[in-house]
């Protein structure tokens, strides 16, 4: 008996995976453990492991092809053997099979592997009309942001354009936009130019960022704080690590631990702007930008002000790791309530980081530059550490955003009366 | 109710007694000798052959039936076979006596009769025309099979009689080779060149349908006579006694053609075989005795009834002899008590645990076959050896006719894998024939301009509002009624074979005043008071339509579809089908929903008919729409059943641009229409309840902003959901709505397909707002039973799309639903 692979279903809020490559073609032996094929969501990426022994005897979708999550991708079985029960029902034959291609019966099966037609959870339950349905698959609205108001808790076509309206389309952490990768101009010998097709995670980044600029009111505050007392206790620590078993912590992770026991008392930027509401977080879930092969990701540590520096730093090291990876779980890279970036380890002194909506705050972390103060004992030169925070001016206003930055400021001067807090 | 009959107290109270005549009973007693000056031997000799040949051709179905063999032919038939050994005489006697223009009715026990009529006919039909009639039907169809692969001789009658044999079998054996391409199959057999009208698988619906052709050729001075055949055991059915009086009435030899006394030319020929299957009519099931004494209680002239000995064909045509001499001076209806008996069973699974073995033997011993045989060879007429020489025929003959009815390739069935369609195909026959009978003049009584109708009509303003936007008043506007009536009455002037009958649509105009001002401008044969006998009047309408008129026939109030049921459910929907396509059905059945007059006068009953294959079924709402639909549905050929409703009579033209035009137009009966745009939700309505939908769209624009698409189905059946379909895309929801109580109704059958058909594009379910399922309380409770505005706009809140700041009175919620189904409520 022919066994189907399906597309497996990375998450709850994944309907479809593209398939990036093939591992295999049809006819070679297959064992257990064998790599198929390599497919991503919008976010990840993944191998598909075969699970059965055998030949590879058909593959229904192509490289490149977006495929629903459950539906069936290529058969192994024995050599001759029927498949036809697991083609896609619209398609009457396989990509390529020579070799079944005799065995196979010339009805189309009436029936496949159901193909579950997988879709973001909807906010309100699983209870959503045909027509919203079809309107979220369309446009891309994430179904897990709608808020339903038909009968029963029903999500309606109006709460989908409801939720359009507030630009709530589906993945894409939203952030900096990064450096865009220029087109290699060395590849190309004989051309000017060489035409790179854009990956899942480029084109929802693309998406998101620009539905982000396009419907937010964004600004960006910049200042900076003397980092001294930051910089000798991360030299403390670095020295006292080895035997304290703590780990490497890093200047960008006193800066999350600051960001993390500072924002619960400005609440509106660790907050989602929900048109007719705010939604206001009482943990702190804190995104992180990581730049990774694919793109940015940007993984979130849940409730980031009750854990220890150590234990925050060992957290983010382990997210920044899987998404660098490409293999973290989508149901890790939501849920942000606030984000922080880091530039600063590529010398960059100031910028405007692109909020993930529908968070209302993103904070961009500067190098660090010397400066020059006026002091009793005249003027000194310090460390001066840049942060830019971008606003939702929708969600807040100028001066309470200051005030968060400037009390950002305050604690990582005074990094030694925060942990004694 | 005419006025020239003065209903004198007087006379009513007048002392007296009611007199009756003897009815003859089985009083034939003619000698061979007598007869002979009558017949010839030839003549003999054809009655002796016809007995033999229905005699063998039964005796084969019963072999086929009981033992998958005739004469070492084996065949199985799944298929009925009501068998009526016994009755040959009966059915030969009668047939003799007719011409072609005479036309037979039968039962679901008719193979006999129709074989008789038809060998009646092959023997006056001269062959040129036997052969044209033959060649023609169905294209040579049948003719070809009998040709190809039999030999005649060369003789046309003896090809006649194999063309008679073969396309009766292969019809019984649902052959597409049969008379009705084996859609009629064995209880529905006919053949109308030979004047053989369809059978009858309904026990006495013969009855109100040969009326009916009686009233063709009354009404349209046509040759001939009808004869309904149906047995003793149809005589307690209401549709029959509904007939007798039918045919009897009065007003026929008094009111019609002004007074000239022409009765209704119809024999109701009564096979009385002493059983309705297994019920003994004579002693058990029946008062009457003897059947002829029933024609004693339907007119002065006792129907002319008499009782006939069934087993002496030569009794048997010595009366319909006189009853057809009757009937054609004018004197008809007539009644016959013909006494037979069938010693086969009901069919071939019946075990005669009603009667017993002596009785069967005693009624063989009396054979009427064997007993003609004796008397002629007695009388020196013939030898025993012309008589085998005949048998010997006759087996020979049905043997290899039955070769050719059960080969598969010679007598198809039809292929409905093949041709999928070939069933559907013939549902409708969706002709336009705006006049039945174009070779003659309609017979009125005032020119078209001199109608009062017509008159009035023209000075109505055909729009519901004046130029100021003012409402037209209620006598000048040009309403529903009139929307109604003008086709019907361009029609009377169109067609001669028009006519339109029900209770009180003469000098009252209908009871809703749809015909009012036109009785002095038809003549009574075409436009008349019917009993209160709905069957009849139905009935009627369908033998009126096969015989190839066209009728409106009114029940007044929807509610009495029920009395009518077999005729509108069997009768009229199912012919053009059965036939083949055949027969056409230009029937229009008006039928009104009331509104304030309870439990049984107020119900929308369209569900009823829409459910039956066949029908047409239309509910139009604005002037414009019943004009466009009466004239469509008054120049096909289909049976149409025309839902008015008595809430909108009155109602003016409020969408036609330019309100009604005077011309004739026609809309298509299936075409909805858009009579309210919208973007947010649809509204699809059914009937009278058009106007409430329409309230409600206004508060729901005005109150919550959402704009309503409302749209009127106007047809039931056929329909065309493109429009609706297109509808529900754009605004993804839709509620239907009409006067019928919920369950079951076309609403729930409309929501279905809908759902079905633009899934997708739903944003909640298809909502049916209908009446509730109970029954009709009074008018003043109208509110809480029949769908209103507010019900549209809570169902759209509670199943659909909430609205903001609405409040439900009325409960849709899926519990409510649950529990009320529950309660079957």
């Amino acid at each position: 008996m022919a066994t189907a692979v399906i597309m497996p279903r990375q998450g709850q809020s994944v309907e479809s995976c593209i398939i990036t490559s093939w591992s295999k073609k049809v006819g070679d032996e297959v064992k257990i453990g064998d790599i198929l094929f390599s497919y991503e969501t919008d976010k990840s990426s993944f191998d598909e492991e075969a699970q059965v022994e055998g030949t590879l005897l058909a593959i229904f979708k192509e490289e490149g092809e977006d495929v629903p999550c459950l539906e069936n991708v290529c058969v192994i079985g024995k050599p001759g053997e029927d498949f036809s029960q697991f083609a896609p029902k619209d398609e009457s034959t396989p990509a390529a099979a020579p070799a079944a291609a005799p065995a196979m019966s010339p009805k189309a099966p009436e029936n496949t592997a159901a193909p579950v037609a997988a879709e973001t959870a909807p906010a309100g339950g699983d209870k959503i009309s045909p027509r919203a349905k079809n309107l979220a698959a369309k446009t891309d609205a994430d179904l897990s942001r709608v808020v339903p108001t038909g009968p029963d808790g029903r999500i309606i076509e109006r709460d989908v354009e409801a939720a359009l309206d507030k630009g709530f389309l589906k993945g894409a952490p939203a952030e900096i936009a990064p450096a865009v990768a220029a087109p290699s101009a060395a590849a190309a010998v004989e051309n000017d130019y060489e035409d790179v097709k854009l990956s899942g995670v480029r084109k929802v980044i693309a998406r998101s960022m620009h539905d982000s600029l396009s419907t937010m009111a964004q600004l960006t505050l910049n200042a900076s704080f003397d980092a001294t007392k930051i910089m000798a206790y991360r030299a403390s620590l670095k020295q006292g690590a080895e035997g304290m078993g703590l780990a490497n912590i890093t200047l960008n992770d006193l800066v999350l631990f600051a960001v993390s026991r500072t924002i619960l008392e400005h609440k509106d930027l660790n907050a989602h702007f929900l048109d007719d509401k705010m939604r206001l977080f009482n943990h702190v879930n804190l995104g992180i930008a990581v730049d990774t092969d694919r793109g940015l990701l940007v993984p979130t540590l849940p409730c980031a002000e009750k854990l220890s520096l150590n234990e925050l730093s060992l957290q983010a090291k382990g997210l920044i790791t899987e998404a660098q990876s490409g293999k973290i779980s989508p149901d890790k890279l939501s849920g942000a309530s606030f984000t922080v970036t880091n530039l600063g380890s590529l010398g960059v002194e100031s910028f405007t980081p692109v909020i993930n909506p529908p968070q209302t705050g993103i904070l961009g972390v500067c190098t660090i530059t010397r400066r020059v103060k006026t002091t009793p004992n005249g003027d000194v030169s310090y460390p001066a550490m840049g942060l830019s925070l971008t606003f939702d001016h929708r969600a807040v206003d100028g001066a309470p955003a200051a005030k968060f930055l400037k009390a950002l400021c305050f604690n990582l001067e005074h990094f030694d009366l925060l942990l004694a807090k | 109710m005419p006025k020239s009959q003065f209903v004198d107290p007087k006379k009513a109270f007048e002392k007296g007694s009611i007199h009756f005549k003897d009815i003859p009973v089985c009083q034939y007693n003619k000698t061979l000798e007598q007869e002979k000056k009558i017949y010839t031997k030839k003549d003999f000799m054809r009655i002796y052959r016809d007995m033999a040949i229905i005699r063998e051709f039964e005796t084969m179905l019963n072999d086929v039936k009981t033992k998958s063999c005739y004469n070492g032919v084996e065949y199985n038939n799944p298929g009925p076979a009501h068998l009526s050994i016994g009755q040959e005489a009966s059915a030969v006697g009668e047939a003799y006596c007719l011409d072609i223009d005479d036309l037979t009715f039968g039962s679901h026990r008719s193979h006999g009769e129709i074989l008789a009529k038809g060998l009646s006919s092959i023997q006056k039909l001269d062959d040129k025309e036997l052969y044209d009639i033959m060649k023609e039907f169905l294209d040579g169809t049948v003719l070809s099979v009998v040709e190809k692969h039999m030999n005649a001789g060369g003789d046309i009658k003896e090809l006649a009689i194999n063309f008679l044999l073969y396309g009766a079998l292969a019809e019984i054996f649902a052959r597409t080779t049969g008379f009705n391409r084996g859609l009629g199959g064995s209880m529905h057999a006919f053949f109308i060149p030979f004047g053989i009208m369809p059978n009858n698988a309904i026990v006495g619906a013969a009855a109100p349908v040969a009326l009916g052709a009686a009233l063709y050729k009354r009404s349209n001075h046509k040759k001939g006579i009808v004869v309904a055949n149906f047995g003793d055991g149809a005589c307690g059915r209401g549709p029959v006694l509904e007939s007798f009086n039918f045919a009897s009435m009065d007003q026929i030899t008094k009111l019609w053609n002004d007074g000239k006394g022409e009765g209704m030319p119809i024999l109701f020929n009564v096979f009385n075989n002493h059983y309705g299957m297994g019920g003994q009519t004579r002693g058990e099931t029946m008062g009457f005795d003897m059947v002829a004494r029933l024609g004693a209680g339907f007119n002065p002239t006792q129907m002319n009834a008499e009782r006939v000995n069934g087993y002496d064909p030569l009794a048997v045509i010595d009366a319909v002899t006189r009853q057809k001499k009757l009937l054609l001076k004018g004197k008809g209806p007539s009644l016959l008590d013909v006494v037979t008996y069938r010693v086969s069973g009901h069919s071939p699974s019946d075990s005669s645990t009603y009667r017993t073995p002596e009785e069967i033997q005693a009624w063989k011993d009396a054979d009427p076959i064997p007993a003609f045989k004796n008397k002629l060879i007695a009388g020196g007429i013939a030898t025993e050896a012309e008589f085998d020489a005949i048998q010997e025929q006759v087996t020979r003959r049905m043997t290899e006719i039955m070769k050719l009815a059960i080969n598969d390739e010679i007598s198809p069935r039809m292929d409905l894998e093949k041709n999928p369609d070939a069933i559907s195909g013939m549902m409708f026959s969706n002709l336009h024939v705006p006049n039945m009978d174009p070779g003659r003049e309609p017979e009125m009584t005032l020119p078209k301009e001199e109608c009062p109708r017509v008159k009035e009509l023209k000075t109505k303003v055909r729009t519901a509002f004046d130029a100021n936007g003012k409402p037209v008043s209620k006598m000048k506007v040009f309403n529903i009624r009139d929307g109604l009536a003008e086709p019907i009455i361009d029609k009377f002037y169109e067609d001669p074979t028009l006519i339109a009958y029900g209770e009180d649509n003469r000098d009252w105009g209908g009871a809703f005043g749809v015909y009012k001002k036109m009785t002095e401008a038809i003549p009574y044969h075409r436009f008349f008071n019917a009993p209160i006998s709905e069957s009849a009047i139905v009935g009627s309408a369908v033998g009126y339509a096969m015989c190839g008129g066209r009728a409106i026939v009114e029940l007044m109030y929807a509610d009495f579809i029920g009395c009518a049921g077999d005729e509108i459910f069997n009768q009229m929907a199912k012919w053009q089908s059965m036939s083949a396509g055949i027969l056409k059905m230009p029937i229009i059945l008006r039928v009104s929903v009331g509104s304030k007059y309870g439990a049984q006068h107020s119900q929308d009953w369209t569900a009823l008919t829409a459910h039956i294959p066949g029908l047409k079924v239309v509910f139009p709402s604005t002037p414009y729409d019943a004009k466009g639909l009466m004239q469509a549905a008054l120049n096909g050929t289909d049976p149409v059943i025309f839902f008015e409703s008595q809430r909108i009579y009155d109602k003016g033209e409020e969408f036609h641009e330019g309100g009604v035009p005077a011309e004739p137009y026609e809309i298509t009966i299936g075409d909805p229409d858009v009579k309210r745009k919208g973007k947010d939700v649809t509204i699809l309505t059914i009937g009278a309840v058009l106007y409430r939908a329409l309230e409600a769209a206004k508060i729901l624009e005005e109150k919550y902003g959402v704009s309503a698409e409302v749209i009127d189905t106007r047809s039931i059946v056929p329909f065309d959901y493109s429009k609706v379909i297109e509808s529900v895309k754009k605004t993804g929801k839709c509620v239907i709505v009409g006067d019928a109580v919920e369950r079951n109704s076309v609403m729930r059958d409309m929501a279905s397909n809908i759902t079905e058909m633009a899934f997708d594009y739903l944003d909640g379910p298809v909502t049916v707002v209908g009446s509730r399922n109970w029954i009709t309380p009074c008018f003043e409770l109208d509110h809480m039973f029949f769908p209103q505005p507010e019900w549209i706009i809570d169902a759209i809140h509670e199943k659909i799309m909430p609205l903001p700041g609405h409040v439900a009175k009325n409960n849709f919620t899926t519990i409510e639903k649950i529990e009320r189904a529950k309660k079957g409520i």
